[in-house]
């Protein structure tokens, strides 16, 4: 259930670390997994080298990403009745054509992500459930 | 009325001569119309009449006029055994139904029974699907019981994230579910929402599942076939037997 102001993960290898959501792009309902929605970058990755931007990341702080939110905390209903539900919100930043930013995902992601088409992710993750 | 039709007669004989010839007229065909009247469609069939200003119902089957004053025939007075009546409880036998339809061994409905040997909250299971995928184990924090619509509620860390997972055990797609690891001591509640607080996580189960498959020699290489068909998960019979086991 991800909407304007949610804080999400960002589980790639791009940089950023904590992500606020500022739209969900193609609808007008809060935004699922495989959904695709608009952040604002609000932590980088590695902490310690804080001050010193461009330290290899892709994304710097106050960058406006477009994601893919592939973890929910609200409950996913599949279509054989069973529900999946994790324990917090996480996305996946990607550009404007679609492609991964990161060149890895670390960390279960929603396999409802085939459904939606984004396989491309789904194989970078190490697991799905 | 004292007009009689000697009285309607036309006074001009002109007017009757004209109408005469204006008949004629559509009786001789022209030769442009000739070649095309001669395959005429069949006319039309004739229009039933309305039925007390109705509009006529006709019944697909016997292409007849259905009335809209339908009478049926009574189930009292007919025959006693004409229509039977429905049972007291429609959607409990509809449940019991379905049940046995998906569970023809009773298996899955033994393995969440209320009995000694079922499964209970607390319990680590493993469920499998049929439809590929990993097998999804987890610790069980509650039983849904609602007839065929039965599910459990497993909980598991993957990649130190949570991730909680409902299964209908009635779903084909589940085909397994073993136990995996009892709980020492029954629980105290019907549901253990607490575990999901930090302080109450069980954490990962993956190595509580591990030491499961090496007690059955799922990877041994003494007995290939039992190691497959362990590793390939129970089917519903199975899962009940495993269960009685532990």
């Amino acid at each position: 259930m991800i909407q304007l102001k949610t804080i999400l993960n960002c589980i790639d290898n791009s940089g950023a670390a904590i992500v606020e959501c500022a739209q969900i792009v193609g609808q007008k309902r809060h935004a699922s997994i495989g959904d695709r929605i608009v952040v604002v970058v609000q932590k980088q990755r590695g902490a310690q080298a804080e001050g010193m931007a461009s330290s290899g990341a892709k994304v710097k702080r106050g960058d406006i990403r477009h994601a893919i939110v592939v973890r929910t905390k609200q409950r996913v209903q599949r279509r054989d009745g069973s529900v999946i539900r994790f324990d917090d919100n996480a996305c996946v930043l990607i550009n404007k054509a679609g492609d991964p930013i990161g060149s890895r995902v670390n960390g279960v992601v929603g396999s409802e992500l085939r459904k939606k088409k984004w396989s491309r992710i789904l194989s970078m993750a190490p697991m799905q459930a | 009325m004292s007009t009689t039709p000697l009285a309607r007669r036309p006074l001009s004989c002109l007017k009757a001569s004209l109408r005469q010839a204006r008949q004629h007229k559509l009786l001789t065909r022209p030769m442009a119309t000739e070649a095309t009247q001669r395959t005429t469609t069949p006319p039309p069939p004739p229009r039933r009449p309305l039925e007390h200003n109705f509009f006529p119902l006709t019944d697909r089957k016997t292409k007849a006029l259905r009335s809209a004053f339908a009478v049926y025939p009574s189930t009292t007075v007919a025959g006693k055994q004409a229509l039977r009546p429905p049972p007291a409880n429609v959607l409990q036998s509809l449940h019991e139904a379905q049940m046995k339809r998906m569970d023809p061994t009773g298996a899955r409905t033994a393995l969440f029974a209320k009995t000694r040997e079922a499964a209970k909250v607390g319990d680590v299971l493993l469920v499998t699907h049929r439809r590929g995928g990993e097998p999804f184990a987890g610790v069980c924090l509650s039983i849904r019981r609602r007839g065929v619509d039965t599910a459990v509620l497993l909980r598991n860390h993957l990649a130190r994230v949570g991730v909680e997972m409902w299964f209908k055990v009635y779903n084909k797609n589940v085909a397994g579910i073993e136990i995996v690891k009892r709980r020492a001591k029954r629980a105290r509640r019907a549901r253990l929402t607490y575990m999901r607080q930090p302080k109450h996580d069980m954490g990962s189960v993956a190595d509580l599942v591990f030491a499961w498959k090496r007690s059955r020699k799922v990877f041994s290489t003494g007995k290939p076939a039992a190691a497959a068909k362990a590793a390939k998960g129970a089917k519903g019979a199975k899962a009940a037997a495993g269960a009685k086991k532990k």
